[in-house]
Order: structure tokens, then C-alpha cells, then sequence
């Protein structure tokens, strides 16, 4: 009988076969009450797919459906005997009833759950390839719908299954009663029959190969056509990489039957034992080399942490076991070169992270457990129909020949294919629209499995993409199918796939209440980030996103489990739990931070360096937006990671003693944290790993390479000194606040001298800039030490403080615009947020954090203005960038300066950004707000002035526009600058606080030193720089001022002030000093720069810019009128009668401040003979100077000759004091005749005085909201 | 050497030191005269503000004890010092050239505010109630008269500029040169509205009626300097005649700075007629004609009035260009 014959025909019996498979597990899946009944219906659609196969009438079909039988006889007999078991002790069918009923007879349990998952495919001795070979065959004859039916229909079947197995085996037992009796299982009849039955079906998945042959043998003799081995392999052989841990994970399961110990020993053994044989290498190419790598490695660090973290808790032998498997599956599917391999493996990852998941198995747990398998499954079965495809169609899994005969399809049916694979990789990778088993996973598994699961598991999406995409597929040939502007069709898909994630991980990690559901969105934010550079699909693009990958796989685990070591001690996920708990666990909480700032994307950490990259990829293929987007991601990424570093450290600790994690936590943590900085501070030895990756694809793809930035840090000896000094400071000052006091002005002094020496190096800008930042940077610690005496955790103070220096400094000398930006960020924000929030009060936290946000803010436009103007030149060097900025197009440059510009104005708080956001909030202690507010403000025209003068070139900005004579650009600033002179001055009226009051002055001041150098020319620069150095000098006075007031009087407000002048004489003389400075009053020092500049501005005829800043000194002259009076003169509260004056080690900052006042005052010539060898040194015309100011031109001027006459005329008045009557009585001052007021009472508080100019302040204010439609008023 | 020595002459003899205190303390004395004859009284002796000069210096001082002694006796000395070295810079057409620097304007316009300052430390560390109010309302006065002076200022700056060498000059030697060369700018109609805003400025910036606000001696019993006596008060006195000095010298090295001739005594002659004039239009009418106004009122003045006529003859300037 020519039985072939007969099934070819039969279509009718396919059909047959796929409706009876359909609509039994529909069917299944309704009836979920009766465990027979739902065990027999899913049989019933079991058959279907034998039908299916049969019907199909192939070789491979026939085979298939052959094969089918055999193995599902086996495994659903061992199915039913063990439902049996359960029904016979359960005494009842109900599965609701029967809930929980796995607890009390585990070994039946384990066994049913064995039956169930081998009846899906899937156990940890592999499943059964039959269902895939009906399937294959239907994709071969051409019945895709058939296929598709039958891959549906497994998706169902998994969904029921694993419902099931939830129900019985994993769930809370609904008797409670049950739990405690202990008996014997079941019979041992039936217990036996279980035992040879599963023994089979382990059996059967381990050694299919006689079992395969039976069947084609069969096949053949029905069909009557050729031999055997004609069958699509599946499989190949598992390497030794795979295999260790594999095989490893029975050995510890079985051990750990009998010692926890020695199981804990052997599982960490067995890890590293795959470390070093990843690390080997073998018979896999360099992309897999380094996924391979990243897996074996974080499992070896997860392995050990789970020991302490499992101590004492249930099921830690099977943890053990699946966190085995799913390491050497891990493996397996990096380092497999054929696609069946790389499927089965797929699926045992999903398996067997899947009982990770639901480790803890509460009800969450379960349900989150079941929505990741089911989704992860889902896709990988869509994968699998591609996989299938491809060998229908090409008649190979091995990926390297399939790459090499690609050319055969047609390119519809590659876009499909790939489609498939990227759903199925998109599932796991948790991209948007599929991510939704993510972040419900996370949260609920041990946070020992969190971690990889976020770090590495996610990942294996991301190698599935680079794999497929671009060693299989090839950049060539994506982009041969279709493109979409700069993108290939495909790339654009992936981008923006990558977008939405991004933007829904971060929008909604900030939402979350749930430490590791944060962190799972930040995953997700990560990974988009990840997957939007991938998409872009360049060879810098391919590099930053695998340097990432591997950047995000120890930032993400070492955040997962520093988390998971907080969570061990507190047993609470809520972040408000937190609060503190870095006062409690400070090591802990020191690395995650550590692992936040480098996730944010900071230098001089991990994240920093591979965020660079990919950015720099996006700017250099033309995607500005998509970096826009990401820097804009990031900053929203700043709120919720800032959030935490804010709890967790600053908040106060309210719960029990805890102790630090266990040493075994602690190691794994440590080893991440070390990583994350080396990663940051040696970028090379990532590299050496990724960038072989990204040759071999640019080889396959005939992707054109490029150089690869330099994007190591160069560390110039002025910012290592104060680093290192910091952290000695640090470590040495635990012990006693003095002796870090002093470290920290000693390493200031070394920094000094070394700046001072090192002038040869530098250009004498630079290194100017320098000299007055270290020292600054002495008198301010100098005073700190005065100021901190009575303060809390000082040696903190000091190492950031100083950290902050050395980031100023690295700034002012770096010769490259990467480590200009790296130095940029590391004193602008986590350095500088850690000074302000000192003092830990709820206003300081809040004010830190603004100030935190608007600084990554403007440092993220800066970010993308570099990018764009040195991604396209190649060259990070500011002296090689002027030349070759002139060969980019005009838009593109003035498109780069302008983003600049905006960073560098941010950072100098012009308008018309916010004024109450952008100030470096009062609340840091003094010495720093001085600082800040007189040094590091400054890096602003400092960088502006780079911009204008040497990078960018004044010739080149002119390219964009002139008004009048001068390039517009700079027009506009110098316009902004002038009106922010004049609002800020004018705000500070309103100001009653000694701190903000200063504060709003500097933003003034901060205006003239931009107008002057935005004005272009020699005399305005001249001006700018001077005033530069002026303001540094008169405004660190007075805060130092200030500082020494809030000292003594514990009093901030000038309301409550008065009459203390008599009591701090020293305080009160150099204060006057330093108001006449600013208020420009000759011969002190604020008065020859300033007048520079309204020359400077007069000789452009900008009138109206001089009016403004003419305007703003007066206003400048009334508040420090105010502070005087408020402050010093005036009656003297009772409560303050006993203040003194201030510590020597306060005093003498400020007198060296005074002094210098003066001299440079009447002596103008000495910082202008330095600002005119910068001038040269910019190529401006330097201004004639001489000792007493400007020479010659405009802007002549002798300040000695004004000093002589006001000297000279000061001392006639004395005159005048001695030739009249000496004789002094001393009075009560008139009050009309009452005699009984009290101090306080004929005391004129501050904010009564100006009535009607702030009346007109207000107004404007109010009417500019109005006009604006801004907030409410001041 | 000789110039340092020159300098020093300068600052205190002529035109400086006791000259212009000499010629202030007489313009104030005949500014009483004429005020006391506007309201028809007899009025004191034109030299009684020498007397009166003399007289304070002889008198102990009474020092409020909770005053702060230091600034309490420095901030008058501030104030004539100040003034001493303003006055230098004043050129005199025909007697004096004044300075040769770009920016003495910008000095001038600076020591201009200390006097103001000088009341406003001293009233302050008098610590009365009555200097701390007179020292906010100096200090809002200025705010108030400070724009328009400002405005005038830079629109001569310009105007002189543009007409020499193109760019604004700061330079008051400059300026008055300009003028020698090309007629007063009193002539000029497109700087009259500059020439009125800064005649309103003087009685301002002079704190006479109607602007005293800050010492208001019916209300806040002299502000400032209520607890002044003595040598100290005589500093102020001293400082306030060189101020007249110094505003109504700038007013004509500004505006009408044209000598008469060559002759040394003539010219200065014809600047002290000048002086009086100015002195009767812009302070002793005003103050015998009107009444004091209030803090706001002065305010709100300040800003409209002055500010936009100086600023017509800004815009003026500018169109000419």
C-alpha cells in the first residue's frame, strides 16, 4: 500500500489535525477545574498535531509526528500518574482544591512539574525536538498557517501548563492542616512507576539520537523513499564552557542534599572555573568572547553573593541548581554558531530563570513568574519560526554558512524573518511594547537574581540582535533592504523600539515607590538607551553600545545587589524605608552610590565613559535628536537617581541598629564597585574587549571604520594632587576632624605649589585660571577650619570640598574638550552636590537638588554642543579644533557653539534662566558658598572665553552674522549679560538674607564679567578677565564675611542682626572693603574693572549696554548699605551681646582677601600684566598697561593718582579732627524724649528699609510674570 | 615729582581744598541771603557759614554711646575726602584743565556718591532709629536721581564721542574741549532736555527742599546727622559746600563750560558768576518755592520726569549719528 500516496492527498487530515489542536487547548485553557479533565483534553489536542504531521505527508513530517507519539506517551504517562498521585492524596479533582498540594509531597511535585515542562519542551535534560519537527515540516510544504496554529497552540498550552504547575506545586497549600502531616508520599507501587517513567523521559531528552533514527527509519519504510538522516539537527554537541556549569549544577544539587557548606564551596568553585574558561576563550569569535565573558563573570559574582544572601533560607538547593543551569545555558547561547543550539538554549534560559524568579513563591512572585514565562516563551517560539524558516529555506542552522547563502531569499521574506527574530529578542531584551514581564519581575525575584536578570539576562536580547542583525545579517546587507534616512530599515525599527523604552523606563522609574522596581525601569531605560545606538548601526555606534553593555552589566548588578544587601538588613523594598540607612550600612550604600553616579552617566565612572561614546556615535552618524533625546532621558534619570543617593545618605535613620552586609555580599559588591572605576579611570581595557567585536563586524558588513575617540581621561598633575589628596583626607580624617581639616589645607598648598611650578605646561591662561583656584582653594579651607569646628561629619566636608577643587582644576588645564567635560562634570555635579547638601537640613536637600538637576542640565547642552562640533571634526584637541571647525558647515558650527554657549551660560546664571533655580543655593556652608559662588562660577567665562577666543574663534562666529561690528552671537550675550546685571542687582534688593542677598550679586557680577568678554574686544576682554578676578577676590570676602556673622551669631537673617561691629571690628573692616569693592567705589579694586568695561562698551557705542551696567552699581551700592547696617551698625540685640570676634584661622583668610582688595585697587597693573599675556596668548591685541591700570588708547587710567587724592584728602580731614576741640561726652542717642525702648525697638530692620524701589521691583516682577505667563512672584 | 607736587596743590589749595571750600561755604552763604530775602526775612550774614564753621569746631562732641565709634567718626571724613578729590577733577575753562585720564566722569559719578554714602555710614552707626531711616531714604534718593543723571551723562559721553572721534568718550577734559572748540552744548537744543533733567538733578542729589527727605529736620530731626557735633558736623558742613562745588562745577564743565577770554582772573570770575547763577536757578528758587515732598512722590518724579528728558536727548543723539 503506497501509504504516501494516500497522505499527500490528504490536506483534509492536516486540517484536520490543526482544528483539533486549536481547539483543544482553547478548550484546555477554559477548563481549568478538573485536573483529569484538563489532562485528557489536552491530550486530545495533542493528537492534533500528530494529525498535523501526518498530514503533511513529508519525510519530516511524518518523522515528526512519529516522534511525537513516542515522546508524548512517555511523558504524559508520567503526567497522569503523578496527577493521580495528587488526586489519590488530594482526594479530590479539583485543581482549586488540590492547590498547594506539591508542598506536601515534593518528590511527586517535582516529578508531575518534570512531566509537564517535558511536555511543553522544556527540562533541564533538554525537551523533545518532535513538535519542532511538525512545525518544520509545515513551514517546508509551505502550510505557514498550519505552522502558525501549532506554535499558537503551544503558547496556549504553555500558558495552561504552567498555571497548573503554579497551582499544585508552587502556591500556599488551601488545607492548611496537610502541611504538617508526615507521611509517606504515595505508594510505592505507584512511586516506582513515576521514578522508571520520568527516568525515561530524562532519558529520552539526554540521548534522542536512537529514538530519531527509529522514527526516520519508520518514515522512510511508510513513505517508501530514502534513507535516514535526512532530518534537520537540531542539535550539536555542548562545549566543556557549557557543560561545567551544567553538569555542575546536578553535582551542587545533590551535595547540597547532604552539606550546605561544601555545596556553597562548590558552586563558587564551579563558577570561577567558567570565568577562567570564558576568559580562555575557544571555538567562538570575539562578540561571543565578550557576552560569554560578561555571563560568566557576573555569574561568579552572583554565585558568591548568593551564598550570604540564601543563608538560612528555604529551597537554596534548588536555587542553586537553576542559577547553575542558567549560567551554563548563559553560555551556551553566547557562544553557540548554530541557530538550534542557540535556540534550545534560549528557551532552558527562560526555564530556568523562570524558577529564579519565583524563587520566594509568593503569590506576586508566581504571577509575575508566569507573565515573564509566558511572555519570554512567546517569543522565543516566534523566534523559532524564524529559525525554522531559514533552514527550510537554506538547510542549515549553522549561522556562518546561512550568513554566507543569505543572498538566496528574497529580501520580503528577510524582513520578515528578521522581524520575528527581533520580536523574539525584544521580548527578553524588554523593549517596549513587550517589556511588561520586566518590571513586574524584578522586584519580586531575590535580588540575587534581579541582578542578572537586569544585568546579563537582558543583555542576551541585545546579543541576539548583534548576533542576527550583524554578524548573520551584515550592516550591508540591512542596509541593502531599504533604508530610512540615514538609517537602514531595519536599524530605524530598532531605534525606535529603543526610544520608547527609553522614554518609558525613565518616565516611569520615576514614578516608582519600589527600590527595585526603579531599578528595573532603569533597566529598561538603559537598554533602550543600548538598543538606540545598536539601531544606528555604525562602527562607533556598535562600539559605544557593546562598551555599554558591558558598562551597564556591572553598574546594574552592582546597584541590584548593593540594593539587595540594604533590602537583606531592612526586609523592605519601599524607598522610604531607606531613608538614612547609608548612616547604618555605610559601605554598602558608598558603593551604590557609587553605582548611581556611574549609571548617570558621571566621570570618572564606568558610565560615563561608554554614555560618551555612544553619544558621540549618534552626533557623528548625524542622529542629533536621538542624542538629544538620550541626554534629555538622562536628565529625567537624574531625578529618581539623585532621589535615592538623597535618602539613602542625607535623610535621617530612624529604625533598629543594623549591621553591614556579610563579607560575602560585600566582596562581589566591591569587585562591581572597583570595576565601575576602573572602567572610568582605564576605558582601554573595556575597549581591547569591544572593539575586536566591532572590527569583526565591520568586516562582515563592509562598514566603513572609523577612528575611535580617545576617551581615557588625561589626568594633568594640578587635578591628581588634590584627588588623591581628598581621598587620603578622607581616610586619614575618620579619626579626628582637625587632622583632616588640615590635610585638606595642606593638600591645597601642595596643589598650589604645584600649579605655581608647573607653568611651563600650561598655556598662561589656563594656568592663571589655576593659580587663583588652588589659591582660593587655600583660604577657604584655611577658613573652613575655623567655620567647620563645631560642624558634623567634617571629614566628609573636606574630601568633597577638595574633590571639587581638583575637578575645578582639571577644568582650567585641560588641554582636550573630553577631559575639559569630564573635569566639567565631576566638579559640577555630584562634587559639588555633596558640598551643598552638608549640612543635611530639609532646605539644603531640596536646594542641592535643584541645583544638581539645573547643572546635569546645563551640562547636557554643553554635552551635545561638544559632540556636535568635535564628532564631525575628529579631534578633541581645543588648538587642532579652530582650524577644522572652518570646514563644517556654518549652521552645523553655529548649531555646536550655540548649545555651548547655553551650558557655559547656565553655569554663569544668566538669564533668562530662573534665578531662584539656578543659584548655588545658600544653604552650603559658607566657606563653599563662597567658593562656588566666586571660583567655580567662573568656570563659565573662563570656558566662554576658550570658545570665543580659541576653539571657536571670534572669525568663525562672525561667519553667523554680524550686528553692527560684531558677530551677533556675542552681541546677544553681551545683551543677556547686561540685563542680568541689572535684574539681579535689583532682586537682591528684596533680599534679607545675608547668603541669598550675596548670591543674586554674584549673578550680577557674573553679568559684567561675560559683558566684558563677550564684547570681543582688547579693552572689553581686559575688563571681563580683571573683573573676573576682582569679584573672585571682594566676593569670597564676603561671603567669608558672611560665614564669620553666621558663626559667632548662629544668624542669617540681616532682620535679626545689628549693632555687631562693635563686637567683630576685624569682620567689620574688611567687610567695608569688600562692599566698596563691589560696589565699584575707587581706588578699591571692583572700580578699575568695572570701568574698563563701560569704556569698553562706550567705545563700541553700545550706550545702552553701559547705562545698564552703569545702573546696576548703584543698586549694588544699596544693598551693601543695607548688609552694613543691618548687620554691623545700628542696636544690638540683646541675645548677641556675647559674640566675639572671629578665630584667627577665619580672620586671615579674609584680611589676605582685604588686603588684596586694596592693592589690586590701586594697583591694577598687577593682575592686568598677566590678562595682557592672555590676550596675546587669544590673539588680541593686548591693552598697554602699566602698574597703575591701562596705559594708553581709551581706556588710560591711573587708579594710583585717584588713591593719592582720596589718601591725601582723608588725611587733611584728620587734620581737621585734631585742630578741632578734642573734648568727647557720650549721650544716649535722642529718641524724642522716651527713655524706655528697648534695643530691638529702635532698631531699623532691613526690610524696612527701600520701601519704594522694591515696591517697583516687585511690580516689574510681577508684570514680567504677566507678560510671561511665569510662576508667581519672588 | 612736580606733578606729584602739582596733584597735591591741586587737591589742597586750588582749585581744591580751601579755595573750593572757601567758594562753597560763600555760595551757601549767599544762598541764604537770597532764600531769606525770597521769604522776606532779613537772613544771616553771608559769612555765617564760616561762623558757623569756626563756632562747630570749638564745641565738644556728644557721641551717642551705643554708636559705633570708629565709622561714626570716619564715615564724615569719607564723605570729605571724597568730595576734596572730586572737586580736582573739575576743569575750570580758562583756569583749570582738570584731568587728563579718558574716564574721570566715571570717577567723578562714583566719588559723587559718597558723600552720600558718608551719611548714610554715619547715620547708620549712629544707631538711631532717625539715622537709619534718613540713611534708607539717602540711599532711595539716589536710586531715584541716579538714572537720569546716569542718562545725561552718557548722552554727552556720546554726543561728544560721536562728533570727535567716533567713539564715546568718558573723558571730561575731552568734553569741555569739545566745547571750546564748538560751541556749548547749552546750544545745542538737542541737549536741552538733558540741560533740564540735570537741573532737577542738582536740588536732588543736593538734598534740598523739595527732595531733603532724608534729613527732613520736621520729621526725622536731620536724620543722618541728628547725632553729629562738633568737628564731625563741621566735616559734613565742610563736605556739603565742596558737593555744591563739585555738582554745580560739573553742570557747567558739561553743558557751558565757555571762559571769557584768557585771563586767569576773569575766567574765574565769570565761573563762579556761573556757579551763582546756576546755584539760585536750580537750588535756592527751587527750595524757597516749594515744599517737601515724599519719599515715593520723589521717587516716581525721578524716574518719569528727568529720566525722559535726558533719555529725548539720548534718542536725539542717537538718530544724529
Amino acid at each position: 500500500m503506497d501509504f504516501g500516496t494516500l497522505i499527500n492527498g490528504s490536506y483534509m487530515i492536516a486540517l484536520f489535525g490543526a482544528i483539533v489542536l486549536m481547539v483543544g487547548e482553547l478548550v484546555a485553557l477554559k477548563q481549568m477545574k478538573n485536573l483529569i479533565q484538563l489532562l485528557i483534553i489536552s491530550s486530545i489536542a495533542e493528537i492534533g498535531y500528530i494529525l498535523l504531521g501526518l498530514g503533511m505527508g513529508t519525510y519530516e513530517g511524518i518523522s515528526g509526528a512519529l516522534l511525537h507519539l513516542e515522546y508524548q506517551i512517555v511523558m504524559r504517562g508520567l503526567v497522569f500518574f503523578a496527577a493521580a498521585a495528587f488526586i489519590a492524596r488530594g482526594r479530590s479533582h479539583s485543581i482549586e482544591k488540590l492547590q498547594g498540594i506539591g508542598k506536601t509531597m515534593p518528590v511527586t511535585a517535582t516529578l508531575f512539574g518534570f512531566g509537564l515542562f517535558s511536555v511543553m519542551g522544556l527540562s533541564p535534560f533538554k525537551g523533545s525536538i518532535s513538535k519542532f519537527l511538525i512545525i518544520y515540516a509545515a513551514i517546508q510544504s509551505g502550510h505557514l498557517v498550519f505552522a502558525a496554529m501549532a506554535t499558537l497552540g503551544s503558547i496556549i498550552e504553555a500558558v495552561y501548563y504552567l498555571l497548573v504547575i503554579q497551582r499544585l506545586c508552587f502556591e500556599e497549600p488551601v488545607q492548611e492542616g496537610q502541611v504538617a502531616v508526615k507521611v509517606r508520599e504515595t505508594s510505592p507501587a505507584l512511586m516506582a512507576v513515576l521514578l522508571v517513567l520520568s527516568g525515561l523521559t530524562a532519558f529520552m531528552g539526554l540521548f534522542p539520537e536512537p529514538f530519531i533514527h527509529n522514527v526516520e527509519h519508520a518514515a522512510a519504510v511508510l513513505l517508501g523513499s530514502t534513507g535516514p538522516d535526512q532530518l534537520p539537527v537540531f542539535e550539536s554537541p555542548w562545549s566543556t564552557l557549557v557543560l561545567v556549569p551544567y553538569v555542575g549544577g546536578f553535582i551542587v544539587y545533590l551535595v547540597g542534599r547532604f552539606s550546605p557548606a561544601l555545596r556553597n564551596l562548590l558552586a563558587v568553585v564551579i563558577t570561577s572555573t567558567t570565568v577562567y574558561l570564558a576568559w580562555q576563550g575557544g571555538d567562538f569569535d570575539s562578540l561571543s568572547k565578550l557576552f560569554a565573558l560578561i555571563m560568566a563573570f557576573i555569574g561568579f559574582l552572583v554565585t558568591l553573593y548568593s551564598v550570604g544572601y540564601l543563608k538560612g533560607k528555604q529551597y537554596t538547593n534548588r536555587y542553586f541548581f537553576f542559577l547553575l543551569l542558567m549560567l551554563g545555558t548563559l553560555l551556551g547561547l553566547t557562544t553557540s554558531k548554530e541557530l538550534g543550539n542557540f535556540y534550545i538554549f534560549w528557551e532552558l534560559m527562560t526555564w530556568t530563570s523562570y524558577f529564579l524568579v519565583i524563587h520566594e513563591q509568593s503569590k506576586k512572585a508566581l504571577r509575575a513568574g508566569f507573565k515573564y514565562f509566558i511572555m519570554c516563551t512567546s517569543g522565543a517560539y516566534i523566534m523559532h519560526f524564524a529559525i525554522l524558516t531559514l533552514h527550510v529555506k537554506l538547510g542549515t542552522f549553522d549561522m556562518a554558512v546561512i550568513s554566507a547563502n543569505l543572498q538566496v531569499l528574497s529580501p520580503s521574506l528577510m524582513l520578515v524573518v528578521l522581524g520575528m527574530f527581533i520580536i523574539g529578542f525584544g521580548v527578553k531584551t524588554g523593549l517596549a511594547p513587550m517589556h511588561s514581564w520586566l518590571p513586574d519581575a524584578h522586584p519580586v525575584a531575590p535580588s540575587s537574581i534581579s541582578a542578572p536578570m537586569s544585568g546579563i539576562l537582558t543583555k542576551t536580547g541585545i546579543y541576539g540582535l548583534v548576533r542576527i542583525l550583524f554578524v548573520v545579517f551584515g550592516a550591508g546587507l540591512l542596509a541593502e533592504l531599504g533604508t530610512a534616512g540615514q538609517f537602514s530599515t531595519i536599524g530605524f525599527v530598532i531605534s525606535m523600539l529603543g526610544a520608547l523604552t527609553f522614554l518609558v523606563g525613565e518616565i516611569m522609574a520615576l514614578r516608582q515607590t519600589d527600590i527595585k522596581k526603579m531599578l528595573a525601569y532603569s533597566t529598561m531605560a538603559q537598554v533602550g538607551e543600548i538598543v538606540i545606538t545598536l539601531g544606528i548601526g555604525t562602527y562607533l555606534s556598535l562600539i559605544g553600545t557593546l562598551y555599554h553593555v558591558l558598562n551597564h552589566a556591572i553598574m546594574k548588578n552592582l546597584l541590584f545587589l548593593a540594593v539587595g544587601a540594604l533590602i537583606f538588613r531592612l526586609k523592605s523594598q519601599e524607598i522610604t524605608k531607606f531613608k538614612g540607612i547609608g548612616r547604618v550600612m555605610p559601605v554598602t550604600a558608598l558603593c551604590f552610590s557609587i553605582g548611581i553616579l556611574a549609571i548617570m552617566g558621571l566621570p570618572p565612572f564606568n558610565g560615563f565613559i561608554s554614555k560618551f561614546l555612544m553619544l558621540y556615535a549618534s552626533v557623528q552618524s548625524g542622529h542629533l535628536a536621538l542624542a538629544g533625546l538620550i541626554l534629555m532621558g538622562s536628565i529625567i534619570g537624574g531625578f529618581y537617581y539623585l532621589k535615592l543617593i538623597r535618602i539613602i545618605f542625607f535623610e535621617k535613620y530612624e529604625g533598629p541598629a543594623l549591621k553591614e552586609a556579610p563579607i560575602t555580599m560585600l566582596i562581589p559588591i566591591g569587585i562591581l564597585t572597583g570595576l565601575a572605576v576602573f572602567n572610568g579611570l582605564y576605558p582601554q581595557a573595556g575597549m581591547a574587549l569591544v572593539k575586536p567585536v566591532a572590527d569583526l563586524i565591520a568586516a562582515k558588513g563592509q562598514m566603513a571604520v572609523t577612528a575611535i575617540p580617545n576617551v581615557s581621561i588625561v589626568w594633568p598633575m594640578v587635578a591628581v594632587i588634590p584627588i588623591v589628596g581628598a581621598l587620603v583626607t578622607y581616610l586619614l580624617g575618620r579619626r579626628s576632624a582637625k587632622v583632616s581639616g588640615w590635610l585638606a589645607v595642606v593638600t591645597m598648598v601642595a596643589t598650589l605649589i604645584t600649579v605655581f611650578t608647573a607653568s611651563s605646561g600650561l598655556d598662561v591662561f589656563s594656568w592663571s585660571f589655576a593659580l587663583l583656584i588652588a589659591f582660593i582653594g587655600v583660604l577657604n579651607l584655611l577658613y573652613s577650619l575655623g567655620y567647620m569646628e563645631h560642624g558634623h561629619a567634617q571629614s566628609r566636608f573636606y574630601t568633597f570640598f577638595v574633590l571639587m577643587i581638583g575637578g575645578l582644576l582639571g577644568v582650567a588645564v585641560s588641554r582636550d574638550l573630553f577631559s575639559f567635560f569630564a573635569f566639567w562634570e565631576i566638579m559640577s555635579s555630584w562634587t559639588l552636590y555633596f558640598v551643598i547638601i552638608h549640612e543635611e537640613t530639609r532646605e539644603a536637600l531640596r536646594e542641592g537638588f535643584k541645583y544638581f538637576i539645573f547643572n546635569y542640565v546645563g551640562a547636557s547642552l554643553m554635552f551635545l554642543g561638544l559632540l556636535v562640533l568635535t564628532a564631525k571634526t575628529g579631534t578633541f584637541e581645543m588648538g587642532e579644533l579652530a582650524g577644522r571647525l572652518s570646514a563644517l558647515p556654518t549652521g552645523l558650527v553655529a548649531l555646536g557653539l550655540i548649545l555651548m554657549l547655553l551650558g557655559f551660560a547656565m553655569k554663569a546664571a544668566m538669564l533668562p534662566f530662573r534665578i531662584d533655580y539656578q543659584m548655588h543655593p545658600p544653604t552650603a556652608p559658607t566657606p563653599v558658598s563662597g567658593y562656588i559662588s566666586s571660583v567655580l562660577l567662573k568656570s563659565a567665562p573662563f570656558g566662554m572665553t576658550k570658545l570665543f577666543y580659541v576653539f571657536g574663534g571670534v572669525a568663525l562666529i562672525s561667519k553667523f552674522g554680524l550686528a553692527g561690528e560684531m558677530p551677533s552671537l556675542m552681541y546677544a550675550v553681551a545683551w543677556i549679560s547686561a540685563l542680568t546685571i541689572v535684574m539681579a542687582a535689583a532682586l537682591a534688593l528684596l533680599q534679607s538674607g545675608m547668603k541669598r542677598l550675596l548670591i543674586y550679586h554674584t549673578v550680577s557680577q557674573m553679568g559684567y564679567i561675560i559683558l566684558g568678554v563677550s564684547l570681543g574686544s582688547s579693552l572689553g576682554v581686559a575688563g571681563g578677565l580683571l573683573h573676573l578676578v576682582n569679584h573672585m577676590l571682594f566676593k569670597n570676602l564676603l561671603f567669608l564675611v558672611a560665614g564669620a556673622i553666621m558663626v559667632k551669631t548662629g544668624i542669617e537673617n540681616l532682620d535679626r542682626l545689628g549693632g555687631i561691629g562693635r563686637k567683630m571690628p576685624v569682620t567689620l573692616g574688611v567687610f567695608a572693603i569688600g562692599a566698596f569693592s563691589i560696589a565699584g567705589i575707587p581706588p578699591f579694586n571692583g572700580f578699575t574693572s568695572k570701568w574698563i568695561i563701560y569704556e569698553a562698551a562706550m567705545e563700541k557705542g553700545y550706550v545702552f549696554l553701559a547705562l545698564l551696567s552703569l545702573l546696576a552699581s548703584v543698586l549694588t551700592l544699596a544693598s551693601f548699605v543695607k548688609f552694613l547696617h543691618s548687620a554691623f551698625f545700628g542696636q544690638l540685640p540683646k541675645e548677641l551681646e556675647n559674640v566675639t570676634e572671629a578665630p584667627w584661622t577665619m580672620q586671615i583668610p579674609m584680611i589676605i582677601l582685604a588686603v588684596l582688595c586694596v592693592v589690586f585697587g590701586v594697583f591694577p597693573g598687577i593682575p592686568l600684566s598677566t590678562i595682557v599675556a592672555i590676550e596675546s596668548w587669544l590673539g588680541l591685541t593686548p591693552v598697554s598697561v602699566s602698574l597703575f591700570g591701562v596705559d594708553s588708547g581709551l581706556g588710560a587710567w591711573n587708579a594710583g593718582v585717584i588713591a593719592v587724592l582720596l589718601a591725601t584728602a582723608l588725611i587733611a580731614g584728620i587734620g581737621i579732627y585734631f585742630i578741632g576741640n578734642g573734648k568727647i561726652r557720650y549721650t544716649k542717642i535722642y529718641t524724642c524724649g522716651v527713655t524706655d525702648l528697648k534695643a530691638e525697638e529702635v532698631h531699623v530692620n532691613s526690610h524696612n528699609l527701600y520701601e519704594s524701589p522694591k515696591g517697583l521691583v516687585k511690580r516689574c516682577i510681577k508684570v514680567l510674570y504677566q507678560i510671561t505667563g511665569l510662576g508667581k512672584g519672588v | 615729582m612736580t606733578d606729584f607736587v602739582q596733584l597735591i596743590l591741586n587737591l589742597l589749595i586750588f582749585p581744591g581744598g580751601l579755595f573750593a571750600v572757601a567758594l562753597g561755604l560763600f555760595l551757601m552763604g549767599i544762598d541764604r541771603k537770597i532764600a531769606a530775602r525770597l521769604q522776606r526775612r532779613v537772613g544771616p550774614p553771608v559769612y555765617q557759614p564760616f561762623i558757623d564753621l569756626v563756632k562747630l569746631t570749638r564745641k565738644e562732641m556728644v557721641v551717642p554711646g551705643t554708636a559705633h565709634l570708629q565709622a561714626f567718626w570716619f564715615a564724615p571724613l569719607l564723605g570729605f575726602a571724597g568730595m576734596m578729590a572730586a572737586v580736582t577733577l573739575i576743569p575750570i575753562a580758562g583756569v583749570y584743565q582738570g584731568f587728563k585720564y579718558s574716564g574721570d566722569l566715571l570717577v567723578l559719578l562714583y566719588l559723587l556718591a559718597l558723600p552720600a554714602i558718608a551719611l548714610m555710614i554715619g547715620g547708620s552707626a549712629s544707631s538711631s532709629p532717625f539715622g537709619a531711616v534718613g540713611f534708607s531714604r539717602e540711599m532711595v534718593m539716589m536710586m531715584s536721581y541716579e538714572l537720569p543723571l546716569l542718562v545725561v551723562l552718557v548722552t554727552i559721553a556720546l554726543k561728544v564721542g560721536l562728533a570727535t572721534g567716533g567713539i564715546a568718550t568718558f573723558s571730561l577734559s575731552e568734553i569741555v574741549q569739545f566745547q571750546l572748540e564748538n560751541g556749548a552744548l547749552l546750544f545745542d537744543y538737542t541737549m536741552l532736555p538733558a540741560l533740564l533733567a540735570f537741573l532737577v538733578f542738582i536740588p536732588g542729589n543736593m538734598g534740598v527742599v523739595p527732595f531733603d527727605i532724608p534729613e527732613a529736620e520736621t520729621e526725622i530731626v536731620e536724620g543722618p546727622i541728628l547725632e553729629y557735633s562738633g568737628t564731625g558736623l563741621a566735616l559734613f558742613k565742610l563736605m556739603t559746600s565742596l558737593k555744591m562745588i563739585v555738582v554745580l562745577g560739573l553742570a557747567i564743565a558739561l553743558f557751558f563750560p565757555t571762559p571769557l577770554g584768557k585771563n586767569f582772573l576773569v575766567n574765574l570770575l565769570w565761573f563762579f558768576l556761573k556757579c551763582l547763577v546756576l546755584m539760585v536757578i536750580a537750588i535756592t528758587v527751587v527750595r524757597t518755592s516749594t515744599g517737601r515732598v515724599r519719599m515715593d512722590q520723589a521717587f516716581k518724579f525721578y524716574l518719569r520726569y528727568p529720566t525722559v528728558l535726558a533719555l529725548i536727548s539720548l534718542v536725539l543723539t542717537l538718530l544724529q549719528r
